[in-house]
């Protein structure tokens, strides 16, 4: 197992029309994507729903963490069609694959282009406590530092034997302990250092603040939410009448 | 192996990491078997990337790295682990079961085969690392200093030909500190290859004979660390901060006094004060 998919999930600054965007676009944009994903569960849809989406990621010059986020999670799609195919049918699991793939690719133009900070500007500008909008963006930013320390921890369990790829579903379940344990354990280490450290800096006391940055909507901002707007309602439309569409939109294998 | 031929033999490799970064520049360098030595530098000097690319945590870009006249890079980081054991700096980021036993236990199941064996070479590692007491306790209730011998017992068990330390005196009290040059004479002295990365630059004065400084990502100066951690431009080129010893010296030379070079422990150096105070005051130019 690697961590290299919470690669997705970094930002970097970019020159790019994405990375221009207001980030509640951008928020806007992932949640309109996985509204719209969850609303269909054949593959032609969702795959329609994905064609969409694929011209951003490679607007926003992403394609090439995209696809490392999606390599990383491979591990994910297998544990799919393992059960949906057992379950139920190949094209079911098929069509959860896309779904899934949609719902990374949405969250993670979100994460790779949005600033920590425009982050819980956005949320404050949306009304949210500055305390939360702050935790959540403070989240946000260990995401890299996460990655960091669990490659620290594969190695450190590496170089006393540990074998990373191992045969049989129970044994690398058994084998994630060594590294999800370290990890959990700094994480909430980290978590009550950064909470004394905050604290010991005054946080909170001033209940009126004042921010250095402003973010503004622009009108590329308000295009872009037009035709997200458009994208959901279709979906919804879509998904209403889906018995009256052709019978190619449900298409599936006969398995 | 011949006895002549160097264990670890490095061929002008080089690293960068994924944004960018140069962490290696055609690094070069041969260790012999029992030998004891330091690498220092600043920090993002390229030390730590250097230790992990001695058991292929890390593939160099370019350039070649043999241990036992094997090229390392064919082999998988499993079979490198056998020969070749780092101890990270932080031990928070291997422990993980329920008892300071079953992390020992942990590093020694893929070695021993026989549950016996498996049960002794567990009972001596405990004997050894003063863990007796501990056994039953969970790593991460112990104090920091503890843990930190944990991880170093959880790789020193394993037995393999070189030890590597990342910063081992990091966070360490005298007694812990005594122990570790304790344990590195012990492994020395059986034939052990010894690597260590610190910026305790007394630590590597007293105790460690040869020293590599680097400095973004290239090797400064490879050498006897007296002579080494001696030289002023070097020092600062990597920096580091003299060693006490040296500081005196140059501030005894500064005064006047003519203090030869070959003196590198505190005691040659009080006892050559002594033997100058006492020719002083024979002459009577002191009271």
């Amino acid at each position: 197992m690697s961590f290299k998919f919470l690669e997705a999930f970094k930002f970097y600054r970019k020159k790019a029309v994405l990375h221009n965007l207001d980030p509640r676009t951008k928020l806007l944009l992932a949640l309109v994507y996985t509204i719209s994903s969850l609303l269909f569960t054949n593959i032609i849809p969702l795959l329609l729903l994905f064609l969409t989406l694929f011209p951003l990621i490679l607007i926003g010059k992403l394609a090439k963490q995209w696809f490392k986020s999606i390599r990383g999670l491979s591990f994910l799609f297998i544990l799919i069609v393992i059960f949906n195919t057992f379950f139920l049918s190949v094209s079911y699991s098929i069509a959860m694959i896309i779904r899934i793939v949609i719902m990374i690719s949405s969250f993670s133009i979100f994460f790779l282009t949005v600033d920590p900070n425009e982050l819980s500007l956005s949320l404050i500008s949306m009304k949210v406590p500055f305390e939360f909008a702050f935790s959540f963006s403070l989240a946000f930013r260990f995401v890299p530092t996460i990655s960091i320390e669990a490659q620290n921890i594969i190695d450190a369990q590496q170089s006393r034997g540990y074998e990373l790829k191992k045969k049989g579903i129970v044994s690398q379940v058994k084998n994630l302990f060594p590294l999800l344990i370290p990890l959990i354990i700094c994480s909430v280490k980290r978590a009550f250092n950064v909470a004394e450290a905050l604290e010991s800096r005054a946080f909170g006391s001033e209940r009126q603040r004042t921010y250095y940055f402003t973010i503004k909507y622009t009108y590329k901002d308000w295009i872009m939410t037009f035709i997200l707007l458009v994208i959901l309602t279709l979906s919804i439309i879509a998904k209403i009448y889906f018995n009256y569409l052709p019978s190619w939109v449900s298409w599936g294998l006969p398995i | 192996m011949s006895e002549s031929s160097p264990l670890i033999v490095i061929n002008n490799i080089t690293y960068a990491y994924p944004n960018g970064t140069q962490a290696l520049k055609n690094v070069s360098l041969n260790i012999n078997a029992g030998e004891l030595i330091g690498i220092m530098g600043s920090n993002g000097a390229g030390k730590t990337t250097l230790i992990r690319t001695l058991n292929g945590l890390i593939q160099p870009q370019s350039g070649s790295i043999f241990i036992n006249n094997e090229n390392i890079q064919s082999k998988t980081i499993a079979e490198i682990s056998k020969s070749v054991g780092i101890v990270f700096q932080n031990p928070e980021h291997q422990l993980f079961s329920n008892t300071v036993r079953d992390e020992i236990k942990f590093s020694l199941k893929n070695i021993f085969d026989k549950e016996e064996l498996l049960e002794t070479k567990i009972e001596d590692t405990l004997k050894m690392f003063h863990f007796e007491q501990f056994k039953e306790k969970a790593p991460l209730n112990l104090s920091g200093g503890q843990k930190k011998k944990l991880a170093l017992a959880s790789i020193v068990c394993r037995d393999p030909s070189i030890l590597i330390f990342d910063e081992p005196t990091l966070g360490q009290d005298e007694k812990e500190i005594d122990f570790l040059i304790a344990l590195l004479r012990k492994e020395t002295q059986n034939n052990k290859t010894i690597i260590i990365v610190t910026h305790n630059i007394e630590f590597a004065y007293q105790y460690i004979p040869r020293v590599i400084l680097m400095s973004k990502g290239r090797l400064l100066a490879d050498g006897p660390t007296t002579k080494v951690l001696s030289n002023e431009q070097l020092i600062k080129k990597a920096s580091l901060i003299l060693p006490q010893l040296t500081q005196l010296k140059a501030s005894l030379r500064a005064i006047g006094l003519e203090i030869p070079d070959a003196l590198h422990t505190q005691e040659a150096v009080r006892d050559f004060l002594i033997k100058f105070f006492e020719s002083r005051s024979h002459k009577g130019g002191l009271s």
